[in-house]
C-alpha cells in the first residue's frame, strides 16, 4: 500500500506542471481581458517545435524547450493581432488559432518525419542525500528542473501580478480598459505584451509534454489538456496560487489512473479515461453553485474588444 | 483589485471626454506628434459594396495564402486550378463524392449556426455526432422495428440521443451558469471515450475488430434513382426547415430578440431559457443526424473515426454562413470540394490531410480579420500645427 502512495504521489508533480504552466499563462492574458482559448493550439506547437528542435540538432532538453516557448509566443502575435488589433470575436479567433495550430504541426511533424520518434527528453534531477530519504525523498527531490522551477515561476505571476506597476497596469487594462486608457496605459500594447508573455508559458507547457512526459510527438498529443486548463482558470479564479493548487488536484487524478491498473484493480479502461474530463466538468460545476449569487472574479472587460471611440 | 481601478481612474478625472483624450494625452505625454495618428471608431452599419469589397478581399487573401501554402509543400502552381476546380466539380465521379461529403457538413454547419443565434456556444458537435452514431447503431443491434422503418427508427433515436447528450451543457448553461464552451469540449472527449468502451466491449464486431457489426442493407441510407444520396436530400430538406424556423416562425423572432439583447427579452416576458433549451436541443438533433449520416451513408456501420474534424467544420460553417442556414448550406458545399480536393491531393501528391484543416483555418482567419472593415472606420486625426 507504501509504495503504490508512493509512486502515486511521486508522478503527481509531473503530470500537474503543464497544467499549472498553461493556467498561469492563460491567467496572464485574461487578466488583462483577453480571452484566450488558444492553449490547446499554442501547447502543440510548444511540443512540436521543441520535438523538432530536440530531433534536429539534439541540444540540452531545457533549451528545446526554449523553443518551444518562443515559437508559440511567435504564433500568439497572430492571435494578438486579431484580437488586439483587429477586434475579431475572441471566441472564434481563438478556435480558429485552435484549429490551424492542430493542423500546422500535424502537417509539419508529417512532413518532416517527427512523428513518433522517440528521444531521452529531460530527466528527473536527484537531489544528493535528500532523495534518499524514504517516501518524502521519491515524491519530493527526485523530479526534474522545471518541477523545482515551478514554485518561482508561480511566485513569480503572483508578485507580477500583485505587486508591480506593470501588474496593476495589466489589471487595470483587464478590468476596465477605458479607465486605463484615460490614465495613460496603452491598452493595446498591455494586452499585446501579456497574451504573448502568457502564450510562451502556454508553450512551455506544451514543450513539457512532449520533452519530459510523453518523450514522443503525435498529432494532437496534448488531447484536451489545453482546454482543461482553461477550466482550470475559472476554478482558480485567475489567481496563481490557486491554479497551481489546481493543477496538482488534476494531476493527481490524471496519476492515479494508471496506478490502479497496475495495482490490479479492473475497471472499465475507456470509461476511466474519462474520468480528468469529468473531473473538470466536476469542478466547474461545484464553482458555478459556490459562487452562484456571489461576487465573480472573472475580470470586468474579459472577452470584450477595446476600441476607443465606441459608442455605448 | 477593485479598489486599483477606481484609484485608476480617479487619477485620470482631468480627461474626460473620449475624443479629446487622444489629442490631450499626447500634448501630456510631451510626445508632440507631427502629423496625427489613427484611429478607430465602430460603425452604426456598413453599405453593401463595403460588405463585399471585404469579404472579396478576404477571399482573395485566403484562397491567395492556401496556393502559396500548398505550391510550398510541392504541389505544381499551374495544377492547382485543375485540382481544385475541373478535379471536383466538372469530374463526375468526384463531384458525387462532393454531393455525399457536402450532407454531414451541411448538418453540422446548420446545427452551429442555430446554436450560435441563441448566443451559445456549441463546441460539442462531434460528442453529439458520436451520440447520434451510438444512437442508430442501438436500433441496428437490437433489430428494432420492421425493416421498411428500421432507417426512419435510426434517424429518430440518433436524433433523441444527440438531444439528450446536448441538453447536459444546455442545463448546465441554463441553471448554473457552467461555461458551456468548456462544458461541450471537455464532453466531446467523454462521449468518444464512450463509444470507444463500447466498441472494444459489447459492440465489437465478430471479425475482431473495434468497430460495430455492419449494418444491414435495410439500414443503409439508399440513393434516389438520379443517383443523389438520401442523406443530402436530408440536408437538404433539413436547411429549408431551418430555415422556415428562423424566418417565418414565432420561435425564430424570439431568436433573434434573444440573441440582440437576452436580458430585455427577459424583462419582456419572452421564455428565453426555454428558447435557448430548445434550440441547443435543436443544434445537438442536427448534429446526431449527422452522425447517422455518416454512419449509415458511408461508412456502414459505427466506427471510432467517423467524427473527427466535423464539430470545428460545422463551427466554421456557421461562423462564415453569419448563421443563415442558406448561406450555411452553400458554404458547406464549398467546403466538402474543400475536402474532397484534399482527398485527390493526397492521392496524387501525397499530401498530409491536415493541409485541408489549414486552408479552413486560413480562409476563417481572413474572412474574421476581414470584418474588421466592415464593423469599424478608420480615420486619421491630424494635429494642427
Amino acid at each position: 500500500m507504501t509504495t503504490f502512495f508512493v509512486t502515486w504521489l511521486a508522478t503527481i508533480p509531473q503530470l500537474a506542471v503543464p497544467y499549472a504552466l498553461a493556467a498561469l499563462g492563460l491567467i496572464l492574458s485574461e487578466r488583462a481581458g483577453v480571452l484566450n482559448l488558444t492553449a490547446e493550439g499554442l501547447m502543440l506547437v510548444g511540443a512540436l517545435a521543441s520535438v523538432a528542435v530536440l530531433l534536429t540538432f539534439r541540444p540540452d532538453p531545457l533549451v528545446a524547450m526554449m523553443a518551444g516557448m518562443l515559437a508559440a509566443a511567435a504564433v500568439s502575435v497572430l492571435f494578438s493581432f486579431l484580437v488586439i488589433v483587429l477586434r475579431v470575436n475572441q471566441v472564434i479567433a481563438g478556435l480558429v488559432i485552435v484549429f490551424f495550430c492542430q493542423g500546422l504541426t500535424s502537417l509539419l511533424g508529417n512532413l518532416f518525419g517527427w512523428t513518433s520518434k522517440a528521444f531521452s527528453g529531460l530527466g528527473p534531477v536527484s537531489l544528493g542525500v535528500l532523495a534518499d530519504i524514504p517516501v518524502i525523498g521519491p515524491i519530493l527531490f527526485r523530479q526534474d528542473v522545471i518541477v523545482y522551477l515551478m514554485i518561482p515561476i508561480v511566485f513569480g505571476v503572483s508578485y507580477l501580478l500583485q505587486r508591480t506597476r506593470l501588474g496593476l497596469r495589466l489589471r487595470a487594462v483587464g478590468e476596465s480598459p477605458e479607465a486605463a486608457d484615460a490614465m495613460g496605459v496603452s491598452v493595446s500594447m498591455t494586452r499585446f505584451l501579456a497574451v504573448t508573455a502568457g502564450s510562451a508559458l502556454v508553450g512551455l507547457a506544451g514543450a513539457y509534454i512532449a520533452v519530459a512526459n510523453v518523450k514522443v510527438w503525435i498529432d494532437d498529443m496534448t488531447s484536451g489538456r489545453g482546454w482543461i486548463a482553461i477550466a482550470l482558470v475559472i476554478f482558480a479564479r485567475w489567481n496563481p496560487w490557486r491554479a497551481a493548487a489546481g493543477a496538482l488536484l488534476f494531476g493527481s487524478i490524471q496519476a492515479v489512473i494508471p496506478k490502479l491498473a497496475a495495482a490490479g484493480i479492473v475497471l472499465p479502461q475507456y470509461l476511466l479515461m474519462t474520468t480528468p474530463y469529468l473531473a473538470t466538468l466536476g469542478v466547474m460545476i461545484w464553482v458555478s453553485i459556490r459562487h452562484l449569487n456571489g461576487p465573480s472574479d472573472e475580470p470586468g472587460a474579459l472577452g470584450q474588444p477595446y476600441v476607443r471611440e465606441e459608442r455605448r | 483589485m477593485r479598489d486599483d481601478v477606481s484609484d485608476a481612474t480617479r487619477r485620470a478625472s482631468p480627461i474626460d471626454t473620449a475624443g479629446n483624450a487622444v489629442i490631450a494625452k499626447a500634448h501630456a505625454a510631451g510626445r508632440q506628434r507631427r502629423f496625427g495618428q489613427i484611429s478607430i471608431e465602430v460603425r452604426r452599419s456598413a453599405s453593401f459594396p463595403l460588405r463585399l469589397f471585404a469579404l472579396a478581399a478576404a477571399l482573395v487573401t485566403g484562397l491567395g495564402l492556401s496556393a502559396f501554402a500548398l505550391i510550398l509543400v510541392g504541389v505544381p502552381a499551374e495544377s492547382l486550378a485543375d485540382e481544385f476546380v475541373s478535379a471536383t466539380i466538372l469530374d463526375p465521379m468526384n463531384f458525387k463524392a462532393v454531393l455525399v461529403q457536402a450532407a454531414p457538413l451541411i448538418l453540422v454547419g446548420l446545427a452551429a449556426a442555430m446554436a450560435f443565434r441563441v448566443r451559445f456556444w456549441n463546441l460539442g458537435i462531434e460528442g453529439q455526432m458520436i451520440f447520434g452514431g451510438v444512437g442508430a447503431t442501438l436500433v441496428s443491434l437490437l433489430h428494432l422495428g420492421p425493416e421498411w422503418a428500421r432507417l426512419p427508427l435510426m434517424g429518430l433515436a440518433a436524433v433523441t440521443c444527440g438531444a439528450l447528450w446536448a441538453s447536459i451543457p444546455a442545463l448546465l448553461k441554463l441553471r448554473l451558469s457552467v461555461n458551456e464552451i468548456i462544458s461541450t469540449l471537455l464532453l466531446n472527449y467523454v462521449a468518444y471515450y464512450v463509444l470507444l468502451h463500447l466498441l472494444y466491449g459489447a459492440w465489437k464486431d465478430e471479425d475482431g475488430f473495434p468497430h460495430s457489426p455492419a449494418y444491414a442493407a435495410s439500414e443503409l441510407l439508399p440513393n434516389l434513382d438520379s443517383g443523389v444520396s438520401v442523406s443530402l436530400v436530408l440536408a437538404g430538406g433539413m436547411t429549408l426547415l431551418m430555415t422556415y424556423l428562423v424566418a417565418r416562425s414565432r420561435a425564430g423572432f424570439y431568436m433573434r430578440f434573444v440573441s440582440a439583447n437576452p436580458g430585455v427579452a427577459r424583462a419582456l416576458g419572452l421564455p428565453v431559457a426555454n428558447m435557448v433549451l430548445f434550440v441547443v436541443l435543436v443544434s445537438g438533433s442536427l448534429a446526431a443526424l449527422a452522425g447517422f449520416v455518416v454512419s449509415s451513408g458511408q461508412e456502414g456501420r459505427l466506427t471510432q473515426s467517423f467524427f473527427p474534424g466535423y464539430g470545428v467544420s460545422g463551427v466554421l460553417i456557421g461562423f462564415l454562413a453569419r448563421n443563415n442556414p442558406v448561406a450555411a448550406a452553400v458554404v458547406a458545399l464549398l467546403m466538402s470540394v474543400l475536402v474532397i480536393a484534399g482527398q485527390n491531393l493526397q492521392v496524387f501528391y501525397g499530401i498530409p490531410p491536415s493541409m485541408v484543416q489549414l486552408i479552413q483555418a486560413v480562409v476563417v482567419m481572413s474572412v474574421a480579420a476581414s470584418d474588421f472593415l466592415v464593423i469599424h472606420r478608420v480615420h486619421w486625426i491630424r494635429y494642427r500645427a
